[in-house]
């Protein structure tokens, strides 16, 4: 692909080497007005190559923005989308996966709030029935408070039973919601194939941009964008290779008592 | 004792407050950012901040140290919790006045050992 795109570019140069030639040859010779036309020719031949070019990249990027699509999502997020604007289209996937996330996020705490105090209650009635039960082993119940504990060893029994299968669908609720890891790491993966295609045609619009500069001498001052530390950086990926970021609470609670804290 | 959560994500001031009230602090109030955290630790009746950092409008780094800065705020104990992992972002914080530093992904142990590492550090400055 690079080879067809850069093709405008290379006759170009070649166009330039022989034209350098050629006007070197009217202007020996004195003829000084062929040698303005075949200046212009070049200019000309300038402007096309690059309008060529850029014509030929925004093609390029129209094409693989259109051709992005994610055929499995289309169950999710409905149908008969116009297929105009696919990074718009990446964008909502995207939120789609913050949504996702968020709900069973949510949906499992849900879960984990009316688990706790089941397994409270059940450690609570254990912790009692069991002082009891020492009691009845040591023979220290008067035959009224063992009457008594073996009707609440029945109730205990029974709400056992029961809490066990309440937590029992809880914790399976929560299994189910991890499904959400496979739904948006499909979303993700695919959004991140568009973003590296998008990648590529980028690179290749830079090293073309880098030609014509080169043709054309002009020259770029290189501005350094450096992200400001207050508006923050989100999670780290790659920690480990960048000596700037600290991997573990440990290192950070060093680093903090270092300081004095 | 009341605390303030700050965070942007709904989910993770949700997990805050549960390790919170584990470690039998019930009463919470929550904000988003430090725009809206602001009025509600002006209100002043919140004992404990714990803040996030990287938030839209006001972050946490900010708020903290709009907090030191107000004559009636400065001595809130406040307790960042984020994925901001920078040396440097960490002794910005420390210079800001941070009580203390947990990095997410966090544990319910790391939690409880900071608030409590705080809690001593003011009782014995008592």
């Amino acid at each position: 692909m690079s080879n067809v795109l850069g093709s405008g570019l290379v006759e170009f140069e070649n166009l330039v080497k022989d034209g350098a030639v050629e006007l070197l040859n009217h202007i020996e010779v004195g003829d000084f007005s062929g040698a303005i036309k075949i200046i212009q020719e070049l200019s000309e031949a300038r402007h096309n190559s690059f309008y060529n070019e850029v014509g030929c990249l925004t093609r390029s990027l129209h094409d693989a923005i259109r051709d992005f699509q994610i055929d499995s999502m289309d169950l999710v997020v409905g149908e008969g989308q116009d297929s105009a604007t696919k990074i718009t289209d990446a964008s909502d996937r995207l939120n789609y996966v913050i949504e996702t996330t968020s709900a069973a996020a949510n949906k499992t705490m849900d879960m984990v709030d009316s688990s706790v105090p089941v397994a409270s209650e059940l450690q609570n009635q254990a912790r009692v029935l069991r002082k009891d039960w020492s009691r009845l082993i040591q023979r220290d119940l008067t035959p009224q408070e063992f009457r008594d504990l073996y009707k609440r060893i029945d109730v205990f029994l029974s709400y056992a039973d029961e809490s066990a299968t309440t937590l029992h669908s809880n914790l399976n609720t929560i299994l189910l919601e991890q499904g959400y890891q496979d739904l948006t790491g499909q979303v993700i993966a695919r959004v991140n194939d568009l973003i590296r295609d998008v990648e590529d045609k980028l690179v290749h619009l830079v090293a073309v941009a880098g030609r014509v500069d080169s043709i054309s001498g002009i020259e770029h001052k290189e501005k350094k964008s450096d992200h400001d530390d207050t508006r923050g950086h989100g999670p780290a990926i790659n920690k480990q290779n960048n000596p700037e970021v600290l991997n573990s609470q440990d290192e950070v609670d060093d680093l903090l008592s270092s300081l004095g804290f | 004792m009341k605390i303030l959560i700050v965070d942007d994500f709904s989910t993770m001031r949700r997990i805050i407050k549960n390790l919170l009230r584990d470690l039998g602090f019930t009463n919470t109030v929550e904000a988003d950012d430090g725009t809206t955290a602001l009025p509600i630790l002006q209100g002043g009746t919140i004992d404990f901040l714990v803040t996030d950092w990287n938030m839209p409008g006001m972050t946490g780094i900010e708020l903290l140290r709009a907090v030191r800065a107000d004559e009636k705020l400065k001595s809130i104990p406040v307790l960042m919790v984020t994925a901001e992992a920078k040396r440097d972002q960490i002794i910005a914080a420390a210079q800001a006045g941070v009580n203390g530093y947990v990095v997410k992904p966090f544990t319910a142990v790391a939690l409880k050992e900071k608030i409590e590492k705080i809690f001593e550090r003011i009782d014995a400055a008592k």
